[in-house]
């Protein structure tokens, strides 16, 4: 494992909460990003993102330190972003558009500052666009696709996040590249 | 089609980058010949490409110090030593 995150880790697990700030800093973005592109709505992706952390520190000393933390990590905030949309699975569609909606403020926030207006729109419309057929995946399979290929995590780390065996991991992949290439080539 | 479901397996082996030599030569010749695999194939890989070009996202500016501040307190015992 990374030394840096070796030596956070041992103190975290002293009780040093400094270094707990420090291993926030380092994976905050990758952990939002996941819950993010599973819920689709920024509200609900930070409120996962902060509770991933809550519990990664409450959990702490089961982490095994033979094995890689972000592993441990992204696993902790896959499983409540599945969680959570089992929960709000009745109301689905009508969250759908919401996160369409929301999908501008978050465009918004990641448009580079020297692009010109028009091309600051395109961009927004063509993010909102892939957050939203991302969306449309069916659960198993948007989480594969966001590990795989938004992560860019090899199937060895996915099948550890998701718990699965890897061939699992591929037809999950495979099906949802399939998916998305259906809903793309209607177009 | 007829040559569809085994194909469609190797154009799924060559994406995961675990083709064989004799596969990729198997799926070259076809794909030569067959336009609806091709067209399948140039679709996955656009599908592919699509969802990699979505932007990198950031955490909320703040989001450190909320995690922070949504910890259990400190233990005492740390405290003081520093």
């Amino acid at each position: 494992m990374d030394t840096l995150v070796e030596r956070i880790i041992k103190d975290v697990k002293k009780g040093d909460q400094h270094a707990f700030a420090e291993l926030v800093e380092l994976y905050k973005d990758k952990v939002y990003q996941i819950s993010y592109r599973m819920v689709g709505n920024v509200h609900e992706a930070q409120d996962i993102a902060q509770e991933a952390f809550l519990r990664a520190y409450m959990n702490i000393d089961s982490y095994d330190t033979n094995r890689k933390f972000s592993t441990w990590l992204f696993r902790i905030v896959t499983n409540l972003s599945i969680d959570r949309l089992r929960k709000k699975k009745p109301d689905f569609y009508l969250d759908q558009e919401v996160g369409g909606t929301e999908g501008l403020t978050l465009s918004s926030q990641i448009a580079a500052a020297d692009e010109l207006p028009e091309d600051i729109i395109i961009t927004h419309e063509l993010q909102d666009w892939i957050q939203g057929e991302i969306l449309k995946l069916p659960t198993k399979y948007r989480s594969a696709i966001i590990l795989k290929y938004i992560e860019d995590l090899s199937l060895k780390e996915i099948s550890e996040i998701l718990d699965l065996p890897i061939a699992t991991v591929k037809t999950r992949i495979h099906r949802g590249r399939e998916a998305l290439r259906k809903r793309l080539s209607n177009i | 089609m007829n040559c569809e479901k085994e194909i469609v397996s190797l154009i799924h082996k060559y994406l995961d980058e675990e083709i064989t030599d004799s596969e990729r030569k198997q799926l070259t010749v076809h794909l030569k010949n067959c336009e609806n695999c091709r067209t399948h194939m140039n679709e996955l890989k656009k599908s592919i490409a699509f969802i990699q070009s979505s932007s990198h996202i950031e955490a909320p500016p703040n989001f450190t110090s909320l995690v922070m501040n949504s910890l259990p307190q400190q233990k005492k015992s740390v405290n003081w030593k520093r």
